[in-house]
Formats: structure tokens, C-alpha cells, sequence
């Protein structure tokens, strides 16, 4: 009979890394700084936070086949967004955390054609497959919107507007938070509206 | 549209398009060129909505109540008032008749649905959503038509929208309404998860340095207690961290439950949600509005209370000096004394089998300690507070251990002996088998259990608020140095010098131990009458006894010349007799205590009534004060009572480092006590105070949330007083 203790320890070791926790959900906690990252985008570029330090950034989770996010797509809303505020000088980061084989991943050909089939206009739309940039933000559902400032920490966090719904009839009369807090940002005002809450689809992370 | 058309088909393809086909189409069937198409019920890809009326007839002047159907597709779910992470919840626009009103939606309770880091809430299945509708004029006419627009989510993976105009028809009569048959167990079953008002319950929210949400929670005199499996439901988003789990204690007869706030909350005045508790027939739950604890903190907030100030190395070095120490435990000791047995009877065998003993004795110590150890972690990440040594504050394992050392102290006497068959749990100094070993390797760790040596505890409660991995690595280096010894003399024989070589004075040695073990069964006896009270005691000590008449028999059964059928018949009477004794020992558990177990009451403890005065002369003196401003109304200070003072162990230290204990009761707001708050810049309580030896010593002021781990941290970092060494 050989020595137990070998298999016990490891067995104990093994027991014991087992229950080691996965990293916790981090969030991106308005007032803190935004939590840096790095991704590559549909055309094989990378693009960190660090490259646009001193430039007011937004963070748009999206997914097409979500309902909440076509309804922004599909009234040329969200474009127009887009093409404002980076005509300003403002950088505009579309981010899919769809996982594989959920709704909203495709391959970055596919995305090319669907990126310019509805005339999206971000500075980059970045490809976030295993999900984690999106548990470091604490992105929930889509659209879920971030704008960090220039230097580099998070004054809004949340919703695109006040009217939770899949009708492009309330675009017209809801209140845009995005909108808000760039213009704010942009006239070097404090954001009024720092938060809200985010309605959408779930963000299509592994199980 | 022609061309629509055209391009809507080409998407259907896609999901997507699938999505905005069936939108449009809903949207086309709803407007009006195409004529009213208002439906009783309507379906949209994956659920059935309708309009039910509860009673057959409405009478003119009566409020009644209607149901919104959602029948959903296995695996599809709806979304609650609030959706949590995701989704949207289900909306209702009544187009109603002049003179009649609609109340708000009214919802059963939700279902957790979690879908990887995200966190939903709504329905599986079928759910009703009620509305009661209000005549504020009488009903005209013999019948009343109720129109409505429902929009709602629906989502397995994907999500896709919904969109329905519902009417439903009701006739009015004058007479008394029947419930409508079909209805009726629809309505039931939705009444029956509504959230009840918690009435009677006393509500309080408080928040703690790190951001978590606090709800205290006190409810009236005669409630049973509240089942397993305790959610709370906030009502808005961006309040809880909807994915996170949630803390519950039971505190005395009230309850705390922590519950992590969301990353940019902004926590409301009032935490309003359904607390929900147990599963399907079983559950409860209660409506909760609870507003802040009644105290406004005018001051600047308080430092958080450092985390625990035992670093890992100490923690492991004390660890392992507790594990040594538990050796000589009297939980240990009759086990101790097997070991000893054992090596003795080793004491002729060569080295290499010894130390396989050794290690396999080793090998038994720490897979209990990993067992319990798991177990702990596992029950605390499930949200209870419990400490080490819970299994013993069940009667049923107490009872078990209690028959488990009388069977052990009996064969020690002799009254019976063990066959090599049961080397494992029986007769552990009888087989030489390294299993026996670990078996006694694993007994031992189980009978050290209630014995926690004095500095072990730190190490323990250290452990106890690590992440689990490190939580193991305590409790292994416990196991180790509780090995230790036996492993040492296993190993080297030089050692075993000391221990006397076998004779006849084993024999005697064997049964003294076995009065050692019965020590131990008497201690175990008093905890369980402490739990069970007198007649459970009674009743675990005949169960005692049928064991003991069960081993005596098997005992004469296995004596040398009697036949084999003597011993088949004594063997199973003894069986019999031994599972009648267990089953009875089980029973005494089972059986609520009589005449009331005296618990160490949160209210009693060493205070004195505060008054400035008696501050002041002890301040003069120098000697350390602890201060506790509370009220009777105060439901935070009840549950911090418990929380903090209940196990008596704060009491103890305050006794040790001769802190004075003065409790200031506003239960009247007396004019002296508000002054005193004031002093400390507070205006409210709960407010606990620390003032340290030395008559200059500054106070600390403790969070509005304490338990009793803050207490002990706060007393630690007491300063010596100034001139002192």
C-alpha cells in the first residue's frame, strides 16, 4: 500500500482551487476611472482605452438581432448619434459580447456587411467574444451606454434614454441621456444625469 | 407596400426579421383601416394573451377584478414590474368606457431567472396579472365592453416583442355575480402568489460602510419562521445588484438580510420590493416598504471598521499550534487514547509500516476537516451565519455522537468485542488495517469539533472571512498540527521509547479509557439536554441504555461456546435492540423542548443604566467605556443586539479588558441621552460607543450596523493609555 497522503493532498489541493471564486463582476463605477481594455475590431485592428486618453469616449454595447437595439438602428436614430458626436471629436465604440453561438455573435465578414447595411457610423465596432470587457464594465443589457471623459473617467453610466420600449415612436419624444451628457461634457459642465437605469435585451454572455 | 412586403420576406430568414414580421404584422392587423380586429385573446410567436374576467356578470355600481392571461411557450418567459437586468416588463393601456377606472397592474410574485453574470426576474409558464376595475358612476347598459393595449417581452435566448388590443365583454346585471367556472382556479392560483402586506412586521433599511444594503426585519409575536431560501425583489432598478446573492441572519426572532447595492445606485429614501421565501407551495411573500433605521447621521460618517487584523502567516502559525493544542482537548483525549492503543500494539512493527499509519491516520484528520470545512463555506456562501462547530447545535447529531461514544466506551469495557468485519467504525483498536487508521484519524476530527482552543478562534473567524481558498489552507494546517503528534511518534520510533511496551496492563488501561469516553458521553448528554430539554434528555439516556442492553446481548451471543445458533439469536436481538436505541436516541431530537431551553438572552449582559454622571466618573478614572444608545422602537438596535451581543462572547472580552458597559435607553427620548448624542454629533440611534483607557483617550464611534466580529475588532484596537507600557 502505497503513501495515502499523496493522493489526499492533491485531492485537497485540488478541492481547494475548485473553490477559488471566479473573478468577481467588476462595473464601471461613475466618478472612477473607467476600467482599461483592449480589443481587436471587425477589421482585425486593435484598439485600447489608453490609445484615446485625453478624448471623451462612448461605450455602446449592441447586439443587431436585439429588438431594443433595432429599434434605435432601424429609425437611423443611432446613427445619427453617431455621425454628431464624432463629428465632434468624440470617439464612439460599438462593443459585441455576444459568445458564440448566441444572438447577436457573428464572424467579423458578416459583421462588415451588417455594420454597413444600416450606415453605422462608430470610430470602431469592437469584438468582445468571451464577454470580458463587458463583466469588466458591468454591461448588462443592450444598448447599455458609458461616456467617459477626458480624463478618463466615467460620467454616465446606463440607459440610452427614458422610454424603455421596442417602438420607434417614443424615440421622438424621449429624453436622451447620451445625448445630454455629451452635449454637458462637451461645454465642460458637470453631467447632471449621471445614471440610469439600462433597459434592453440581456447581453448574450457564455453560460 | 408591395415593395414592404417584398423586403420583409426576404428578412424573415433572420431571426431579426422574424422579429419585425411579426411586429408589423401585429401592428397591421391593429390599425384601424383594417377594421377593429380587437380579440378576446391573441397569440403573438411564443405566447397567448387574453383578457379574463373573474365573475360571470359585473354589476353596476361594484368594483370587480380582471386578469391579464400571459401564457408563455416552455422555456419563454415575461418580464416583472421590474425586469431586473434586463427586459422590459409587461404594460397595459385600458381603453375604458366613461365612469370606469383601472388600477394599477397587480402582480404575483416573480421567479429568478438567471442567464449567466445577469440576473431577470418575471414568469415561466402562465401568470396572471390582476387589475381591479372601479365603477365611479354606475354601469349604463346591459353589457360593457373593456379595451386594452398590452405590450410585453418575451424571451428565451432571443427576445422578441409583443403587441396585442385585447377587448373583453362583460354583461351587467343587478344581481349578485357568480365566478366565472373557468376562471376561477386561474384567479386561485394568481391570488395565492400576490405578496401579502407584511403586517405587524416592523421594517428597517440601513446601508454599511462597503455599500451594502441592509434590511432588518421584525415580525410579529406567534409568526412562524420564515422557510429557507430568502430572496428580496427590490421594486426599481438600479438599486440592488440584481445577480449578487443576498446575506440572510436570523437574528433572535427577526431576521437581517444583506443585500449588495448596484454599482452606480443611488439608494432610495425607502426600500421598497417582496421579500420572498421557500419555493412553490411553501413560499411566502411579503410586501416591504422599509424606511432607514430612525437615525439621522449628522456627523461625518464613521471609518469602516479595518478588516480583520490577523495576517495570513500568524493565522496559519496559530492554525497549527491550535491543532497541536486540540490533542489534549477532553473532546480529543478518549480518542487520543485509541491512537495510543494503537501505536502501542505498532510498537513491534517495522518503521515503514508505522509511518503508513501514521499518514493514513493523517490522511483521515484532514478529509474531515476538508469535509467540514467544505460544508461551512458551502452553507455560508448559501447566506447563513453560522460558526464552527454548527453540527453541533443540531440535537440529531448530537444524539448520534452521543450513542456513537457509548458503543465506543462499551467495548472499551468489554462488554463486547469486534469481529475483524467491522474493523471500520466499531472496534478501531482492535483492527490493524491502515483504513482503522483513517477512520480514527476522522473520529478524532469530528470529537474535536466543540473544542475550539482560546486563540483558535481568531484564526477561525479569520479564516471564516477569506475566499474559500484560503479558508482551506487554515483549516489544513488545523488538521496537520492536530495529526501532528501521532505522525511524529509514527515516524520516528526512536520516540516510542517513551511509550511503555504491551503487558497486561493494556487490559486495565483499555477500561480506564473507556471511563474517559464516557466523560465524554456525559458532556454530550448535558449539550443535548440544553437543546432538547429534560424529557428529550430522558429519553436520549433510555435510548443509551437499549444500546448498552443491544451490546451486552451481542456480547453473550459472541461468547467462546455457544452455538451457532445462540449467536445468530443474540445477534439479531442485539440489531433489533440497537435500532430501537437509535431510533429512540432520533426521536429525543426530534422532540421540541419542554419547559424551555434557557438561551443566552441578546438583553441580559453586564450593563449599567448610562447617565452623564457615571460617564464622567468613569472617563476620571480612566477605565475604557462602552457605550450603547438604543431604543425599544428601534428595530436596527433590536437585531444588532442579537447580532452582536447574542453568543454572550462580547461580554466576555468587555469583562477580560475591563470595559464598563452602559446602555442609554431613548426608548422615552430622554432629554439627557439626546444631549448626549449630540455630544457625539449624532441625533439619532442606533449609536455605539468606545471610549479607550485614559481619561484623554478619544471616542470611536461604531457603524450603525455592527455584529459582533466589529465589536471585538473595535475592543482590539483599543490604545493603551497614555504613560502606560
Amino acid at each position: 500500500m502505497k503513501r495515502l497522503s499523496m493522493p489526499v493532498v492533491a485531492l485537497g489541493l485540488a478541492s481547494a482551487l475548485a473553490l477559488t471564486p471566479t473573478p468577481s463582476r467588476a462595473s464601471a463605477v461613475v466618478g472612477e476611472a473607467a476600467p482599461a481594455f483592449s480589443l481587436s475590431d471587425n477589421e482585425g485592428h486593435t484598439h485600447s482605452l489608453a490609445d484615446f486618453a485625453g478624448k471623451i469616449v462612448v461605450l455602446e454595447w449592441t447586439n443587431f438581432q436585439c429588438p431594443f437595439v433595432g429599434k434605435h438602428y432601424g429609425s437611423g436614430h443611432m446613427q445619427k448619434l453617431q455621425k454628431e458626436y464624432t463629428g465632434k471629436g468624440v470617439i464612439w465604440l460599438s462593443i459585441n459580447s455576444s459568445a458564440p453561438g448566441k444572438q447577436g455573435y457573428f464572424p467579423a465578414e458578416k459583421l462588415d456587411a451588417l455594420i454597413k447595411e444600416r450606415h453605422a457610423a462608430p470610430t470602431a465596432y469592437l469584438l468582445d467574444s468571451d464577454g470580458t470587457v463587458g463583466r469588466l464594465y458591468g454591461a448588462k443589457a443592450t444598448p447599455h451606454m458609458f461616456v467617459v471623459d477626458k480624463t478618463g473617467r466615467v460620467v454616465y453610466a446606463g440607459g440610452i434614454d427614458d422610454t424603455p420600449s421596442t417602438d420607434q415612436a417614443d424615440i421622438a419624444t424621449a429624453k436622451n441621456y447620451v445625448a445630454a451628457a455629451l452635449d454637458e461634457v462637451l461645454a465642460g459642465k458637470p453631467v447632471t444625469k449621471a445614471t440610469s437605469a439600462p433597459y434592453g435585451c440581456s447581453v448574450k454572455y457564455a453560460d | 407596400m408591395g415593395t414592404t412586403c417584398r423586403r420583409q420576406v426576404a428578412r424573415m430568414k433572420s431571426l431579426w426579421g422574424q422579429a419585425w414580421m411579426g411586429l408589423g404584422l401585429a401592428l397591421i392587423a391593429a390599425s384601424p383601416s383594417h377594421g377593429a380586429t380587437q380579440e378576446a385573446q391573441a397569440s403573438s410567436e411564443h405566447t397567448t394573451v387574453s383578457l379574463v374576467a373573474e365573475l360571470e356578470w359585473v354589476q353596476p355600481g361594484e368594483p370587480f377584478w380582471v386578469g391579464l392571461r400571459l401564457e408563455m411557450d416552455e422555456h419563454w418567459h415575461t418580464y416583472w414590474r421590474n425586469p431586473g437586468d434586463a427586459g422590459l416588463a409587461t404594460r397595459i393601456r385600458w381603453t375604458l368606457p366613461e365612469g370606469l377606472e383601472a388600477g394599477p397592474l397587480v402582480w404575483p410574485r416573480p421567479e429568478r431567472m438567471p442567464a449567466g453574470p445577469l440576473m431577470s426576474y418575471g414568469y415561466e409558464g402562465e401568470t396572471l396579472l390582476l387589475t381591479e376595475i372601479t365603477p365611479t358612476v354606475p354601469i349604463s347598459g346591459d353589457s360593457v365592453r373593456l379595451q386594452a393595449r398590452v405590450d410585453w417581452l418575451e424571451c428565451k435566448e432571443a427576445c422578441l416583442p409583443g403587441r396585442a388590443e385585447l377587448h373583453l365583454d362583460l354583461p351587467v346585471r343587478a344581481a349578485t355575480p357568480r365566478p366565472a367556472a373557468a376562471a376561477e382556479p386561474l384567479f386561485r392560483e394568481a391570488r395565492r402568489r400576490l405578496p401579502v402586506p407584511a403586517e405587524g412586521w416592523q421594517q428597517a433599511m440601513s446601508t454599511t460602510a462597503d455599500g451594502s444594503i441592509v434590511l432588518d426585519l421584525l415580525p410579529p409575536e406567534g409568526t412562524p419562521p420564515l422557510p429557507d431560501g430568502v430572496y428580496f425583489f427590490p421594486m426599481e432598478a438600479e438599486v440592488v445588484e440584481h445577480a449578487a446573492p443576498q446575506r440572510l441572519l436570523r437574528a433572535g426572532g427577526g431576521y437581517r438580510l444583506e443585500v449588495p447595492a448596484a454599482a452606480n445606485a443611488v439608494v432610495p429614501d425607502t426600500l421598497r420590493g417582496v421579500l420572498v421565501a421557500g419555493h412553490d407551495d411553501d413560499a411566502v411573500a411579503l410586501r416591504i416598504d422599509a424606511a432607514p433605521a430612525a437615525t439621522a447621521t449628522a456627523a461625518a460618517a464613521t471609518p469602516p471598521p479595518p478588516d480583520s487584523t490577523l495576517s495570513l502567516p500568524l493565522a496559519l502559525a496559530f492554525s497549527f499550534l491550535g491543532g497541536l493544542i486540540l490533542n489534549l482537548m477532553p473532546c480529543v483525549l478518549p480518542v487520543l487514547s485509541l491512537k495510543v492503543m494503537a501505536l502501542v500494539k505498532h510498537g513491534g512493527e517495522s518503521p515503514a509500516r508505522r509511518l503508513q499509519h501514521g499518514l493514513a491516520y493523517t490522511a483521515g484528520v484532514l478529509s474531515f476537516f476538508w469535509i467540514l470545512a467544505g460544508l461551512l463555506l458551502a452553507l455560508r456562501a448559501g447566506g447563513e451565519q453560522i460558526g464552527w462547530g454548527f453540527q453541533l447545535q443540531s440535537p440529531a447529531f448530537v444524539a448520534f455522537l452521543a450513542a456513537l461514544f457509548c458503543l465506543i466506551s462499551l467495548n472499551l469495557f468489554g462488554v463486547f468485542e469486534v469481529g475483524a468485519s467491522l474493523t471500520r467504525a466499531g472496534g478501531i483498536e482492535a483492527g490493524s488495517g491502515l483504513a482503522s487508521s483513517f477512520w480514527t484519524g476522522a473520529l478524532a476530527t469530528i470529537a474535536a469539533t466543540p473544542c475550539t482552543a482560546p486563540f483558535m478562534g481568531s484564526a477561525l473567524g479569520y479564516a471564516l472571512g477569506q475566499p474559500p481558498a484560503t479558508s482551506l489552507l487554515v483549516f489544513t494546517l488545523l488538521g496537520l498540527g492536530m495529526a501532528f503528534p501521532y505522525l511524529l511518534l509514527s515516524r520516528f520510533e526512536g520516540l516510542l521509547r517513551f511509550v511503555p511496551r504491551p503487558g497486561p496492563w493494556m487490559a486495565s488501561f483499555k477500561q480506564l479509557m473507556g471511563f474517559v469516553m464516557m466523560a465524554a458521553v456525559v458532556a454530550l448528554v448535558w449539550l443535548f439536554g440544553r437543546q432538547a430539554g429534560v424529557n428529550g434528555m430522558s429519553l436520549l439516556l433510555a435510548s443509551l441504555l437499549v444500546i448498552g442492553l443491544a451490546t451486552w446481548l451481542y456480547g453473550r451471543g459472541e461468547a467462546p461456546g455457544k452455538t451457532p445458533r445462540t449467536r445468530l439469536a443474540s445477534g439479531v436481538a442485539a440489531a433489533l435492540l440497537l435500532l430501537v436505541g437509535l431510533g429512540l436516541s432520533q426521536a429525543a431530537a426530534a422532540a421540541p423542548p419542554a419547559g424551555g431551553v434557557a438561551e443566552p438572552s441578546a438583553e441580559e449582559g453586564p450593563w449599567e443604566p448610562f447617565s452623564p454622571g457615571r460617564l464622567a466618573e468613569l472617563r476620571a478614572e480612566g477605565r475604557p467605556v462602552f457605550i450603547d444608545f438604543t431604543a425599544d422602537w428601534c428595530l436596527t438596535c433590536q437585531v444588532n443586539h442579537h447580532v452582536a451581543f447574542g453568543s454572550g462572547r462580547v461580554f466576555e472580552r468587555m469583562e477580560q479588558e475591563g470595559i464598563v458597559a452602559l446602555r442609554a435607553d431613548w426608548t422615552q427620548r430622554d432629554d439627557r441621552i439626546t444631549a448626549a448624542l449630540a455630544s457625539y454629533g449624532r441625533q439619532g440611534v442606533p449609536l455605539y460607543v468606545l471610549h479607550g483607557p485614559g481619561p484623554d483617550s478619544r471616542p470611536r464611534l461604531l457603524p450603525e450596523v455592527i455584529s459582533e466580529q466589529v465589536v471585538l475588532d473595535a475592543i482590539d484596537e483599543l490604545a493603551p493609555p497614555a504613560g502606560s507600557s
